[in-house]
């Protein structure tokens, strides 16, 4: 081995030292909503002595206690910061930490499994907001979301768009030109396709973007890229080759902002779900109150009613607040002549939203 | 010049290449920018100073052929995206060298025109590969090269279903010495003759001549060149590459207002009464 690859390894080591730590410093914040308080000298004492018994030869028992006393001493720091922990689907730089980072500029971004881990963790407490895509200007309704907006009582405080934009990344050392495999979820994959042929690129489906990114850093493939956001770039210290190289007109998804609490401003944007009995017109008399009273409709979209097929839910943005003089009055007799009407909450209207060619 | 089937001055009507908002072709273009890519503000300075004084595009070498392999060899892909970042900021399409084949496909995801290089006019890998993208392809003139054989390696790049092809005269090798090469001016309107391609003039290279540019870009207005490419940059004593033949903004700046009326003039001049 020579020195510059001996560098190399020790290079990637840091880089995975450092995500590794950022991880651990996101569960610290978890755990945090499980205590009373940030110090628990009993579980420090645990962490030490578990390392104690660890027998590596080049790592002396003073260092470890000290790199781990360090390590403990900065997330009781970060604990007692109190940050709101953030909640989105994904690995860290999914797009829907993107969407996190500009609806809560300073709050600490938790990497969920799954969609329902997003919900269930803010209703529960263990977690303080969620950011769910919600649709996609390309491809339509995020159904598993909608369907969980209709199941839980969680209010939507906040909406952003956010414009889809993929990178293609590659780790620092390797070489453009060496590239065969690009490794992303096919989604991403798709949009990307003519941008693939062109450079006789392979595409290789992933789990996801992210997911994408961090496996290529870990694993340090040279003739391999991912197709991710920007964001990934820097967390998984990555190069970015090219920026922006979907093939068609830029993409983007609308992600909304998820509390346990209602939005406490004045919101200028709601947002209600309901279903109609299956009579002749009832959507039709529904809408109509809308129009008569002169109420700027932004979004409708139809989903099946998982417990009743057949039946369809409705999903209705508008312009103004629910409690609005003239809005209040109409959303009353919506739900008389609704079924499981719900509100989903007013709040804030990201501004770049429905400009037009927004 | 029989084995020419898509270059010849008789297979096509004369060629226009849009790129951006500029016809190739029709209106005169002026490419200006710095031989080397260097650094940001290099890049940024010059291509705004190219742009005041009123230039239609932006040269920039990012792979660097050079005579020597000690010398400067480019920024690479790095480079590129300095300059894709400072046309896009300026309004400016850019257009860079290629030499490796197998960077072509990258250099055409952000170069708006790809140039080879008068060393690898004849490298034909590399003019089959640029045939292949969907860019148009400046071609410089091989320093030792005839008209038939520039000719011949458009007809490559053609042949491989790449329409867009712009002829660049860089000079040429003779005895002369005062001169870094020799400026073949009539090969403007010989390939006039010759081929429906349009043909532009570079005054740099060939005059290695600071002194000489501005005389030799106004003698190629009057012999129908289709525009120039010059060298400038903010501050040439520190350029890492042809320091002493590139324009200063200021000299880029004087030599654009004597050309332009050059131009209007020429587009003025009565036709010759004979079909010539």
């Amino acid at each position: 081995m020579q020195l510059e690859d001996i560098r190399h390894k020790i290079d990637n080591i840091d880089r995975e030292m450092l995500v590794l730590i950022q991880e651990r410093m996101g569960l610290a914040l978890r755990s945090k909503k499980f205590k009373q308080q940030t110090s628990d000298t009993d579980r420090e004492a645990d962490i030490l002595a578990r390392a104690g018994q660890m027998n590596l030869d080049l790592v002396e028992q003073p260092f470890t206690r000290q790199l781990l006393e360090t390590i403990i001493r900065e997330s009781k720091r970060l604990q007692e910061e109190d940050r709101e922990l953030v909640a989105f689907q994904g690995e860290h730089g999914a797009y829907g930490e993107v969407a996190s980072r500009r609806l809560v500029p300073s709050g600490a971004y938790i990497p969920c499994m799954e969609f329902v881990d997003v919900f269930r963790g803010v209703e529960e407490g263990y977690l303080d907001l969620g950011v769910v895509p919600v649709e996609n200007s390309l491809e339509g309704a995020v159904t598993q979301v909608n369907d969980l907006l209709t199941t839980t009582g969680l209010h939507v405080i906040g909406e952003v768009n956010v414009p889809v934009r993929h990178c293609l990344l590659a780790t620092k050392s390797s070489d453009y030109r060496e590239i065969r495999q690009v490794y992303s979820h096919p989604q991403a994959l798709a949009q990307c396709r003519s941008f693939l042929m062109r450079n006789k690129l392979e595409p290789v489906p992933y789990y996801d973007t992210a997911g994408a990114a961090k496996m290529l850093a870990r694993e340090n493939l040279g003739a391999a890229a991912a197709i991710a956001s920007r964001l990934c770039a820097g967390l998984y210290d990555l190069k970015i080759i090219k920026e922006g190289i979907e093939d068609g007109p830029s993409n983007s998804t609308r992600f909304m902002l998820l509390s346990k609490t209602p939005y406490d401003g004045t919101g200028d944007k709601t947002s209600i779900i309901f279903a109609v009995p299956h009579q002749a017109g009832k959507l039709y008399d529904v809408l109509r109150l809308f129009a008569e009273a002169g109420i700027n409709l932004t979004r409708i979209a139809s989903m099946p009613l998982r417990s009743d097929p057949g039946n369809y839910n409705f999903f209705l943005d508008f312009e103004g607040h629910h409690e609005a003089e003239n809005i209040a009055g109409v959303l009353e007799q919506v739900r008389s002549l609704t079924v499981n009407f719900k509100t989903l909450g007013s709040y804030p209207a990201d501004a770049g939203i429905d400009a037009p060619n927004g | 010049m029989k084995n020419l089937k898509l270059a010849a001055h008789s297979s096509s009507e004369k060629t226009i290449i849009p790129v951006g908002d500029l016809e190739i072709g029709r209106d005169f273009v002026v490419i200006a920018g710095p031989c080397s890519i260097e650094s940001r503000e290099q890049t940024m300075t010059t291509a705004a100073a190219v742009k005041a004084s009123g230039a239609d595009m932006l040269r920039g070498g990012a792979f660097k052929p050079r005579t020597s392999p000690y010398s400067f060899q480019g920024l690479g892909l790095e480079g590129l995206k300095l300059l894709y970042e400072a046309g896009r900021e300026n309004g400016l399409p850019i257009i860079t060298e290629v030499i490796d084949p197998r960077d072509v496909t990258w250099v055409a995801e952000f170069s708006d025109i790809l140039q080879i290089g008068t060393r690898n006019m004849q490298n034909f890998s590399l003019l089959k590969e640029v045939g292949m993208t969907s860019r148009p392809v400046l071609l410089k003139r091989g320093m030792y090269s005839t008209l038939e054989e520039w000719l011949n390696c458009a007809e490559y790049i053609l042949s491989e279903g790449n329409p867009n092809v712009i002829l660049c005269e860089r000079g040429i090798r003779t005895f002369e010495q005062y001169t870094r090469n020799t400026l073949d001016l009539s090969a403007v309107p010989a390939l006039k003759e010759l081929t429906h391609l349009p043909v532009i003039i570079d005054p740099t290279h060939s005059t290695g001549r600071l002194s000489l540019i501005e005389p030799m870009s106004l003698a190629s207005v009057a012999a129908g060149a289709d525009g120039l490419i010059v060298e400038v940059h903010h501050d040439p004593e520190k350029a890492l590459c042809d320091a002493d033949q590139a324009l200063t903004p200021v000299l880029f700046d004087n030599l654009m207002r004597r050309i332009r009326p050059l131009q209007a003039f020429m587009q003025n001049l009565p036709s010759c009464a004979m079909a010539c």
